[in-house]
């Protein structure tokens, strides 16, 4: 019995030259989890949408084959219809939640079938607690924050009790805890009710070990249809962009089977006996110095202060009489009638200095970009710049107010976001990553800049992009700016960053090289970090220790 | 902070009366400003809102309500003089302007300053409903009688917020851009993102089943002693505004000299609407969770 089927399902969006499906053919069995993979623009986001009636029957647009989603068939089926049978959720939970009241909105899908009002007081009941939101349904929406949002969609999703649940990206606006979180419950809620789960991702380690079935798409098509185990060995060769770093680690260590998860990894490492796994983080670093991997960390300032704020810790790259690109200096922020959200920060940033600005959603990184860009002034404190500072906030989106790219960012910031031949192209009509690159050219260019801060650049952007995006922010720091990223994404963090600042209710927490914060985490830190016990943070790293064993002595 | 109340759940009478009743009162009380003019009970219907919102925990809810309406108040005062030259006592011997004759008058002032309270009335009952009663529960009364019509409001009352905070987003999106484009420019970029904004939600709405919606079930639900008690204070501050209106209580007559009754009676209805507006929050019975206890 299958729960979805499509057999050579196409569809093509109004006005768009290729198909966005080209002859797509699965089936959705009850009480499966399944992740759709895919770069961007490969078509993960229609499947999804086909599978829930929104296209053709929302979109617009031209289909053909066969679909059909709990026995309905899609040409004679509307979304409305659909929605008995599955449950759907998109990326941002902002624009999903329709009502003012928690209570109100996972009641309003059961009002649309006209359920009796005792029905709908036990639906809504059960499913609070099984999402564990019962605390929330007397909240206002507007006040809930961005996770607690995304579970409040999922409930209203889930209220009338479907069988097949869809996501669009649904941990892309949360950060690592509550990400992490939610895919369990995902996961809890496939186990423990059978609900049939399929979800897009472009995180793919963090769904991977929930999965049962991975469906990889590429340019509209199903490239690959596997479980985790060999879509990781498939990627492996066809579509290395779609590997997870622990399976990374491995390929590039020559090791088999690819592991879906960090325990598989860790026991598949001591399993082949190439090294056993060091048992302090000071042998495993001791280890990844010895065979030249990674200098020994460059002398440090003095430690932060036990609240992390007031004392100061002096930039490694910084030459003596050099002054710091931006320096914030005692910096508060107190919110009238709110709270605190920034507490006595002190930072100097170094002219090319790449610097990661982490921490969970509400610590105050968006905040402290603010601040240093001088949108909003500190309560208290001071801001040094040492000229120009460009910032990007989260949607690039918001600088492209034009028409035509070219009117935004110019001949030349078009050229340099890689849109040679698109000038005229509507900003609307740009992917993510190619919005994301215009919207850089559009603050940078009003000429060389002592800092460029970009918050949150990599949410929803897939691998190829996220490169993309590095070489910018090293040909930026190579040209003497200091380059300060928000995120939340550690991966990105490790590849790109030489300092780790981290941030716990307006308060540095934590100050240091990548290895030190990253490889000494547990939440905020890689999956290679996981594997290696933080001896190494990406996957080239891992590897090389891996193939080269060393005895360590002991550290003195 | 937004200047027009929201609603928060409170701890309060008021705010666990059923929605219907919360509304009856809050339109009660704004009935009361409309069918008066006279200063008296205009102030008094002012004292009883203000002390409702105090008392159901929104004062500071209030004072945004009173803040949004004095230069409401403001405008029609200093209007009615300039359009209408009726009245005794001249203050300012004006031109003429389109032909028209320009005189202030003191009377008309007046009349502007006594229309300008009433506004303030009516706007600051307003607030007490906006601060205090639950609109979803509210909207769906209405999505029984036209169901489109109350979908839409409350999507409006939920979307108002999320795109002022969009435009606020590309506001500062534009203090970024080192040649910050014209307030025009940004405003037309802000109307298009509420439009992909609407595009989301009608999506969602889809998703959800719209299309299948209809009159949504009646609710059998338990009158609380709130409701009966709130339900009673609306009654009677109506009864007691509409009858003291057709009796003529608190007359008032602009022109051509401003005469004003003071008699027993408006003191009356005043101290009655005050003692009804308050009487829902006063003794055991307004305590949330021990008003039935024996």
């Amino acid at each position: 019995m299958t729960l979805a089927l499509a057999r050579d399902f196409s569809y093509r969006y109004p006005d768009s030259p290729r198909p966005a499906l080209d002859h797509v053919s699965l089936a959705i069995a009850p009480g499966t989890f399944t992740v759709l993979g895919g770069v961007s623009g490969s078509g993960k986001s229609t499947l999804l949408r086909a599978l829930c009636g929104l296209v053709p029957h929302f979109h617009g647009g031209e289909a053909a084959g066969e679909l059909r989603v709990g026995g309905l068939d899609l040409r004679a089926h509307g979304p409305g219809e659909l929605a008995a049978v599955c449950g759907t959720v998109f990326q941002e939970p902002e624009t999903q939640v329709v009502m003012g009241g928690v209570r109100a909105e996972l009641e309003l899908p059961l009002e649309h079938r006209r359920e009796p009002a005792g029905a709908v007081a036990r639906a809504v009941e059960e499913t609070a607690l099984e999402l564990g939101i019962a605390h929330l349904l007397e909240r206002r929406t507007d006040t809930l924050s961005g996770g607690e949002l995304q579970r409040v969609a999922i409930a209203a999703a889930m209220v009338h009790g479907p069988r097949l649940l869809l996501l669009d990206e649904p941990t892309s606006q949360l950060d690592p805890v509550a990400g992490d979180e939610l895919v369990w419950l995902l996961r809890r809620l496939n186990e423990d009710f059978g609900t049939a789960v399929v979800v897009a991702e472009h995180r793919l380690e963090r769904c991977l070990p929930a999965a049962d079935r991975v469906i990889a798409m590429a340019e509209g098509r199903v490239a690959c249809d596997l479980p985790p185990a060999g879509f990781l060995e498939w990627a492996a060769t066809a579509a290395p962009a779609l590997e997870t770093p622990a399976a990374r680690l491995f390929s590039l260590a020559g090791l088999r089977p690819p592991p879906t998860t960090v325990k598989e990894a860790r026991a598949g490492v001591e399993k082949v006996g190439l090294r056993p796994p060091p048992t302090t983080v000071k042998e495993a670093r001791a280890g990844v110095e010895k065979v030249g991997l990674r200098p020994p960390p460059r002398p440090a300032g003095p430690a932060p202060a036990a609240n992390g704020a007031r004392r100061l810790r002096l930039p490694w790259r910084r030459r003596a009489g050099e002054p710091p690109a931006l320096a914030l200096r005692d910096v508060w922020l107190e919110v009238e009638d709110g709270p605190v959200v920034l507490r006595g920060i002190s930072l100097e940033l170094a002219a090319g200095e790449r610097v990661a600005l982490m921490g969970r959603n509400g610590a105050g990184k968006s905040t402290l970009l603010r601040v240093a860009k001088g949108l909003v002034g500190p309560s208290r404190g001071k801001v040094e710049r040492a000229g120009a500072v460009a910032l990007l906030l989260q949607n690039p989106g918001d600088y492209l107010i034009h028409d035509h790219a070219v009117e935004d960012a110019g001949e030349r910031g078009v050229a340099s976001a890689g849109l040679l031949g698109r000038e005229q192209a509507n900003p609307r009509d740009l992917s993510g990553g190619e919005r994301q690159r215009l919207a850089l050219e559009v603050v940078l260019s009003g000429g060389p800049c002592a800092a460029v801060l970009l918050d949150e650049p990599t949410r929803g952007m897939d691998r190829v992009h996220r490169d993309e995006l590095i070489a910018r922010i090293d040909q930026l720091a190579g040209g003497g700016a200091t380059v300060v990223v928000a995120t939340h994404d550690t991966e990105f963090t490790a590849a790109f960053a030489d300092r780790v600042v981290l941030l716990g209710q307006g308060v540095v927490i934590a100050d240091g090289p990548p290895v030190d914060v990253l490889g000494g985490g547990r939440h905020f830190s890689t999956q290679v970090a996981r594997i290696t016990d933080g001896a190494a943070l990406v996957p080239e790293e891992g590897a090389a220790l891996l193939r080269a064993p060393v005895s360590v002595e002991a550290a003195p | 902070m937004s200047l027009v109340p929201v609603y928060r759940p409170r701890p309060s009478p008021l705010h666990a009366a059923r929605a219907g009743v919360g509304a009856g009162f809050c339109c009660a009380l704004a009935l009361t400003g409309a069918l008066y003019r006279h200063p008296l009970v205009l102030g008094a219907t002012l004292v009883a809102i203000v002390a409702a919102g105090v008392a159901a925990g929104v004062g500071s809810e209030m004072r945004r309500s009173l803040v949004l309406a004095l230069p409401l108040a403001l405008l029609v005062t200093i209007i009615n003089p300039l359009v209408y030259a009726e009245g005794g006592t001249l203050l300012v011997r004006g031109g003429e302007l389109f032909g028209r004759r320009i005189d202030i008058t003191l009377e008309a002032t007046l009349y502007g300053a006594l229309t300008g309270l009433r506004v303030v009335v009516i706007v600051v009952a307003l607030g007490l409903l906006s601060a205090a009663v639950d609109p979803d529960e509210l909207l769906r009364l209405f999505r029984r009688v036209s169901y489109r019509s109350a979908l839409t409001a409350s999507l409006a009352n939920r979307l108002v917020p999320v795109l002022a905070r969009d435009a606020m987003r590309m506001s500062d999106a534009a203090r970024c851009r080192p040649h910050p484009p014209g307030r025009l420019a940004v405003v037309r970029a802000a109307l298009a993102g509420a439009l992909d904004r609407s595009v989301d939600v009608a999506a969602a709405l889809e998703v959800r089943g719209y299309a299948l919606g209809g009159r949504p079930p009646r609710r059998r639900r338990p009158w609380s002693r709130h409701d009966l008690r709130f339900l009673g204070a609306a009654l009677g501050i109506a009864a007691v505004a509409v009858g003291g209106a057709i009796a003529g209580v608190g007359e008032v007559q602009p022109y051509p000299t401003l005469e004003l009754a003071w008699g027993a009676a408006v003191w009356a209805l005043s101290a009655a609407i005050v003692l009804l507006a308050v009487a829902p929050f006063a003794g055991r019975a307004a305590r949330l969770g021990v008003g039935g206890a024996p």
